[in-house]
């Protein structure tokens, strides 16, 4: 199950994931980022805190919200990812690619204004 | 209405000396949990254990033949025709079979362990990785006598020499892919369970053999990392890794340490059953 809440902080969007993101799930966070791309949202926060767990799905969906992002002109950036997680990531070499923040708050500010 | 075709599910083991023993773990899960998987690889050490679940026998029995298998011993008598070889090259005639260590103990061991057995006894289709010494291919070995296949996949460099199979000098595994998931997936495995190891860095570099190690270390740990990046994103289901969290050092030979290893391959394994049950579409009381 996840669960996903966007809410806006001046120009960027802050997608906040909890749950497991795996083969089951992965298809709704990229319903959920899809539909940001479609209101014109590219600058964007994906704030992993409660996410509990991820597979390779969900690393797949990151990767071509990412592309997308950036091919648009913004960028996807990562927020509070659990130990357990950033493992995943890590393996993954995800992480030498996302660009990626202890919260949100740090995340969001990293954008320019 | 047609049911979905049942997904297909694989078992990857890969590298990782006798931290691999955590596999055995991984497969007290699957036969209490009734699941048997349909394709296995393995690769180096990783071998063993993908031949012992291949072969259908128990996790009591694995542990057991484990704890003979793979001792600081194995490696303890020179290979005294390479040191020689290497000292003096031209005298000796040094060529590509090279490896300090004898590998008698070890083929000794494994046809203890193995016997004559052939892919062809194993009750599931089973892979073997190891890597082509001239072109440094990977190599998959799904044919012959079992103790070849493992023998050619733990041809570690510099200490054991390489392994001749149907006319290719081969060397371990791990140096063309220390987690061989792209096997599985080329193999039809929907699912995949890949069980990995990072190789450990050495805390101090006191002599040339640490020196070498850490070397090893770093470019095995950074191919797992490229592998498994673009086997995660490359397939079409579902890939979970299985990776124990050891918060004791494990060492090359720390056999000791085999029950601790095991406990943690099961824990990390425990650890992602409810979500391989819901993958698997396995509820209450039905198997697969």
């Amino acid at each position: 199950m996840l669960q996903i809440t966007i809410t806006q902080q001046a120009h960027v969007t802050v997608a906040a994931v909890s749950g497991s993101l795996d083969a089951l799930t992965a298809d709704q966070l990229a319903a959920a980022f899809s539909e940001q791309f479609r209101q014109g949202r590219t600058h964007i926060v994906a704030d992993f805190a409660g996410v509990e767990y991820t597979s390779s799905a969900g690393v797949r969906v990151l990767l071509g919200t990412l592309k997308e992002a950036r091919q648009k002109g913004g960028d996807l950036r990562l927020a509070g990812a659990r130990d357990t997680v950033r493992r995943v990531l890590d393996f993954s070499g995800f992480t030498s690619i996302i660009k990626s923040y202890p919260d949100v708050a740090s995340a969001a500010a990293s954008f320019p204004g | 209405m047609t049911a979905p075709p049942q997904k297909r599910l694989g078992i990857v083991v890969g590298a990782g000396s006798v931290k691999c023993a955590a596999a055995i773990g991984l497969f007290r899960v699957l036969q209490r949990e009734g699941i048997r998987p349909d394709v296995v690889v393995g690769c180096s050490a990783g071998c063993f254990y993908a031949t012992i679940l291949a072969l259908g026998w128990d996790a009591k029995r694995a542990a057991e033949l484990t704890a003979g298998l793979w001792t600081r011993e194995v490696t303890s008598k020179p290979d005294r025709l390479s040191m020689l070889r290497l000292l003096f090259p031209r005298l000796f005639g040094f060529n590509e079979r090279f490896g300090l260590k004898s590998d008698h103990l070890i083929m000794q061991r494994l046809h203890e362990a193995y016997g004559d057995r052939t892919f062809a006894d194993t009750i599931i289709p089973l892979f073997l990785t190891a890597t082509d010494f001239a072109t440094g291919e990977q190599v998959v070995l799904h044919e012959g006598r079992l103790i070849d296949a493992m023998r050619a996949s733990i041809a570690i460099p510099f200490a054991f020499r390489p392994w001749e199979i149907n006319g290719r000098l081969l060397i371990d595994g791990f140096l063309s892919d220390p987690l061989p998931i792209g096997v599985a997936i080329r193999e039809g495995a929907d699912i995949i369970l890949a069980m990995g190891f990072e190789s450990p860095h050495q805390t101090r570099i006191t002599s040339g053999t640490r020196f070498a190690f850490q070397l090893s270390s770093i470019m095995t740990n950074n191919l797992l990392r490229a592998s498994f990046a673009f086997h995660g994103t490359a397939h079409h289901d579902e890939i979970i890794p299985i990776i124990p969290e050891f918060k004791e050092r494990i060492r090359v030979f720390d056999t000791a340490k085999i029950p601790y290893i095991i406990e943690e391959g099961e824990r990390a394994m425990e650890a992602q059953m409810p979500y391989i049950r819901r993958l698997l579409g396995i509820g209450p009381g039905n198997s697969r």
